[in-house]
């Protein structure tokens, strides 16, 4: 009877335990899979609110139901798990002690021989033996065999470099680009040669006035709007425009200002149907061009990359996806050698490209953790050439052909739009809100090992590049001031504050700076410890990109024209 | 007996009555819009005192001693076994227990820097004092892991001797992972891998609790499979057994040997009478011996140079590894999501070339460690190969010193005391016997 009784408990309740079980499994696989904040309707409502400029307050009281409504079906679900594992327990519980009471009911008691089988014990005995050595031979064998297969793949275990040999032999095979002395003879990037501020020619005009038209060679319309700085090569300047709806590129005789050629850019497979938010200072045209030899690229704020040589013919185009970036893609291009650099930093699956020239194809890439709004800079050091870019976290140097990182230092934060500064041997890198950092090399290192030589934590550029004339470092910001550092010792060597802000970065011109403020007013002043200005220009428009310098002649885009100012003695 | 039940019901009740009352350790922000907040339901950082949990462990021990030698009562060590479980597995989560605190102990020898707070050694120590003095009896009822599957343990089989004595070798392993990786910084295994505590917790990960309810549902038939196939502290509890004072005895008086015993227990911890019929002369064992002797440091050696060659397999036990491994990967483009521990790390002021410097620094402390385990592992094997090969005479049936968890379960099939003595088949055996 009890036996009955304790099998029929024990069937009922093992019933239940699997039912509860199998409940349970479903209910956390269910919980799972659901992530209570990316419910498609509460995620389409949050788009709607910030598609509208002014808070709608039924939309909001609608979000906030929503989200409560969410966040109870999850938690309720939660609450169910919990219960279901103490009913569970209840139930395997009533299961042991149903089962436990049966067997107990039915307990049989051993019916032994009156001795073992003869050579049992003897037989147990070596079997066990054999049986360890068998299990410690198979140990080691497992353990060699697991070895032999087990790589450990990060830098320092033999892992690949992001580019093989064969693609440096590639890039290095194909000779037929400008030289880096041809390279300095034109303005080919944001803040020319190598991106790093410094111009080759240093006879630059020093006085001009757009009011009287003093040393305004010309002056002409920019066809779109656009962020980006003008690129020169030879006598053949360029840039871009954009808007929502359309993305052209402008080449531009030097000579005349005359507009040579246009070409707007048509739908690319992947290029979206919407264009990006973007912030209205960024625009859909702010990275800079490059001019290369024979071909110029431009990239749009929508992952659009075209390149076309000098006549205006389309060499190739790509949309790289379009970027994951709230103000908008900033970053300008750079080429050296058969590369293009794309500094394609966004909040996620950032990289770092390389693209032949000649097509467009992939070299290499890296893989960049942290969004940015600055451009590469490619500059000789001691250690040879480096590609060095900041983002919202660090200075990343990569050996440009390779892309092989270089060195890494963690020194910079918040959302870094200034480009990095070279000047000395020494890196200098700077955001506003975060802290400018000068890093300097040991002299005898066989590799480069980054340090910090020193920290400046006040007047910091937010747009504005900085630059690095060997003995000091200049900061221009958003607020007005220009602040200069002694290179060695992070001094102030003086600062100055102007009436207006600066988003175009400075240039050294022999041995002078220039630096244009958001009104149009360049201040020209010596290079050194002692603040000496030397002139001031006004060209009564807004500007916000950093002019071209080229023999003679600074050409300047504002906010609607472009700009060619050369000595009135010129011919 | 009633009274002594009263007196552990009636601990249990005072423990659990024991209230805990909440504090807030940051004030809460006052809201204008008349939000309230809800009732705060954070527990106090020690709700029991330690004194009080260290004190239940001594009773529970010392009141199984008693149960095992004195009274040799089955049902009381089950009684206690149901306590401890809950007590120390449902209602004090299953922390500290003894065999997590070998961690904190091995972690305080390694790392001087480290404490071990006086409850986790008294945790550590009192289980393997009283296995000095009277076996197992932690094993038998007061291991709340233990405890959990001694209630699944319904239909127990017996393993095969070999087969019980080779996976006795996981323990070793276990024991020897534990300490390398507590010595290479990788944290605490025991409790990371701790099969049940999810259910004490009544939370875990998906695969905790399937890895825990396999092992459950495999203790019905093989009993105990955690305790005598992978928990390290019971290496230690073996070792200190093996010289107990008093330990259980399956018969208190004179072994008859009638076999009735031999089947009771689940665990393979009986060993049995020496027969005479030798199927190797002494001369041929002796040599086998001596050539074992001889070859065990060519063994140690093997083993350990398996253990540095498969170092980077171990390694990645390690998180520093695993992350450094993940967030190159993500660098080369191998993933092309980020998952929450990258983007932990890409938020923080670690740069990756830092990282893999520290997982090189890791591996290769790792292969040195790993080179001790496979030691450690090589001498294990060794000796039960050098024991297998000693034969030490045993004229009884009589407990394994080392292998036996004082549950208790053999006591009742001995025709000499217990229940079967009251029965007509005590007489039967003996005629048996008195026959043979």
């Amino acid at each position: 009877m009890i036996w009955m009784a304790a099998v029929a408990v024990a069937v009922v309740s093992g019933l239940f335990s699997l039912i509860v079980s199998i409940l349970l499994i479903a209910n956390y696989v269910q919980v799972q899979a659901i992530t209570p904040l990316d419910n498609p309707e509460l995620l389409k409502l949050r788009q709607q609110l910030a598609a509208t400029p002014d808070a709608d307050a039924n939309l909001v009281t609608q979000i906030r139901a929503m989200d409560l409504l969410t966040r109870k079906a999850f938690f309720t679900s939660q609450a169910h798990l919990k219960m279901g594992g103490y009913l569970l327990l209840g139930g395997v519980a009533a299961l042991l002690a149903a089962w436990r009471t049966a067997a107990r009911c039915k307990t049989r008691l051993p019916q032994p021989d009156v001795a073992p089988p003869r050579g049992s014990y003897w037989m147990s005995r070596a079997r066990a033996g054999e049986l360890v050595g068998f299990a410690g031979a198979l140990w080691v064998v497992t353990a060699l065999v697991a070895a032999f297969f087990t790589r450990l793949d990060f830098p320092g275990t033999g892992v690949s470099a992001p580019a093989d040999s064969t693609q440096v032999a590639q890039a290095e095979s194909a000779a037929a680009y400008p030289s880096w002395e041809v390279m300095q003879q034109n303005w080919p990037s944001f803040r020319g040669p190598g991106g790093y501020g410094v111009a080759h020619y240093t006879t630059a005009p020093m006085k001009w006035d757009a009011g009287t038209g003093k040393n305004i060679k010309w002056k002409t319309e920019a066809p779109l709007p656009g962020a980006n700085s003008p690129v020169v090569w030879d006598n053949r300047l360029f840039l871009s425009g954009a808007t929502e709806s359309a993305r052209e590129v402008f080449c531009f005789d030097t000579e005349s200002g005359q507009l040579l050629w246009r070409r707007a850019l048509d739908k690319l497979p992947g290029t979206p149907d919407k264009p990006p938010k973007v912030g209205d200072e960024t625009g859909y045209a702010a990275p800079s061009m490059i001019a290369h030899g024979d071909c110029v690229c431009a990239i749009f704020a929508n992952g659009d990359l075209v390149s076309y040589d000098f006549e205006g013919n389309l060499r190739w185009a790509k949309n790289l996806g379009v970027p994951d970036n709230h103000y908008g893609h900033s970053s300008s291009l750079l080429a050296y050698q058969n590369l293009l650099f794309v500094q394609y930093d966004q909040n996620k699956n950032g990289k770092l490209l390389a693209l032949d020239l000649a097509d467009g194809h992939e070299v290499w890439a890296i893989n960049r953790q942290k969004i940015s709004w600055a451009s590469p800079i490619c500059v000789n050091t001691s250690f040879g050439l480096e590609l060095v870019v900041n983002s919202e976290k660090n200075v990343d140097a990569y050996d440009p052909l390779t892309g092989q990182p270089v060195w890494q230092l963690a020194c910079l934060d918040g959302e870094v739009a200034p480009s990095p500064a070279f000047g000395g041997g020494m890196f200098f890198v700077a955001n506003d809100n975060a802290i400018a950092t000068a890093i300097r090399f040991g002299a005898n290192e066989q590799t480069p090992k980054p340090e910090i030589a020193w920290q400046w934590d006040e007047a910091l550029p937010d747009v504005s590049s900085p630059l690095g004339t060997g003995q000091h470092f200049y900061v221009a910001t958003s607020r007005g001031q220009i602040v200069c550092l002694d290179s060695i010792t992070g001094k102030v060597a003086w600062g100055q504050d102007y009436d207006n802000g600066f988003y175009a970065s400075p240039v050294l011109v022999g041995d002078r700076i220039y630096a244009v403020d958001r009104r149009g007013t360049t201040y020209v002043f010596k290079t050194g410890p002692v603040y000496e200005l030397i002139a001031t220009s006004r060209l009564a428009e807004d500007v916000f990109a950093t002019p071209a310098f080229m023999d003679g002649r600074i050409y300047v885009r504002t906010e609607k024209h472009l700009f060619c100012i050369a000595n009135s003695n010129e011919p | 007996m009633k009274s002594r039940y009263f007196a552990a019901a009636a601990l249990l009740l005072f423990v659990l009555a024991y209230e805990a009352k909440a504090q807030f350790r940051f004030p809460m922000p006052e809201f204008e819009s008349g939000y309230k907040h809800p009732e705060m339901n954070t527990p106090l950082p020690a709700r029991i005192p330690a004194a009080v949990d260290i004190t239940v462990l001594f009773v529970a021990l010392a009141v199984t001693a008693w149960a095992v030698l004195k009274s040799r009562s089955r049902s009381m060590v089950f009684l206690i076994a149901i306590f401890s479980l809950l007590y120390f597995g449902f209602y004090r989560k299953g922390c500290v227990c003894p065999v997590g605190s070998l961690q904190n102990v091995v972690n305080a020898i390694i790392d001087r820097s480290f404490g071990v707070p006086i409850i986790v050694m008294a945790f550590f120590l009192l289980p393997l004092v009283f296995a000095v003095y009277f076996g197992r009896v932690f094993c038998a009822a007061v291991c709340p892991l233990g405890a959990i599957q001694e209630m699944c343990a319904i239909s127990p089989i017996q393993l095969s001797r070999p087969v019980e004595i080779t996976l006795g070798l996981l323990p070793y392993a276990y024991l020897g992972l534990t300490v390398l990786s507590l010595a290479t910084g990788t944290g605490f295994l025991i409790c990371r891998y701790d099969p049940f505590i999810g259910f004490f917790r009544q939370g875990a990960s998906f695969n905790m609790f399937l890895t825990g309810g396999v092992l459950l549902l495999m203790g019905i038939f093989v009993a105990r499979p955690y305790c005598r196939f992978l928990c390290p502290y019971g290496v230690l509890l073996r070792w200190a057994s093996l010289f107990s004072k008093w330990h259980a005895s399956i018969t208190p008086a004179e072994c008859i040997q009638c076999r009735l015993c031999e089947s009771s227990c689940p665990y393979g911890a009986i060993v049995v009478p020496t027969p005479d019929d030798r199927s190797v002369d002494r001369r041929t064992g002796a040599r086998r011996l001596g050539l074992l002797l001889l070859l065990t440091p060519v063994i140690v050696g093997t083993t350990a140079w398996t253990g540095m060659t498969a170092h980077k397999l171990v390694a990645r036990l390690h998180p520093t590894v695993r992350l450094a491994e993940r967030v190159a990967a993500e660098e080369q483009g191998r993933f092309a999501e980020t998952t929450i521990d990258t983007d932990a790390f890409h938020a923080g002021k670690q740069m990756p070339a830092e990282l893999y410097a520290d997982a090189n620094a890791i591996k290769q402390q790792f292969k040195y460690a790993s080179a001790w385990f496979g030691a450690f592992m090589g001498l294990v094997i060794c000796g039960k190969l050098i024991r297998l090969s000693v034969i030490r005479k045993s004229s009884d049936y009589e407990a394994d010193r080392g292998a036996c968890l004082s549950c208790a379960r053999c006591f009742a099939y001995c025709p000499v005391v217990g229940p079967i003595s009251q029965s007509d088949l005590r007489q039967e055996c003996l005629d048996k016997h008195a026959q043979s």
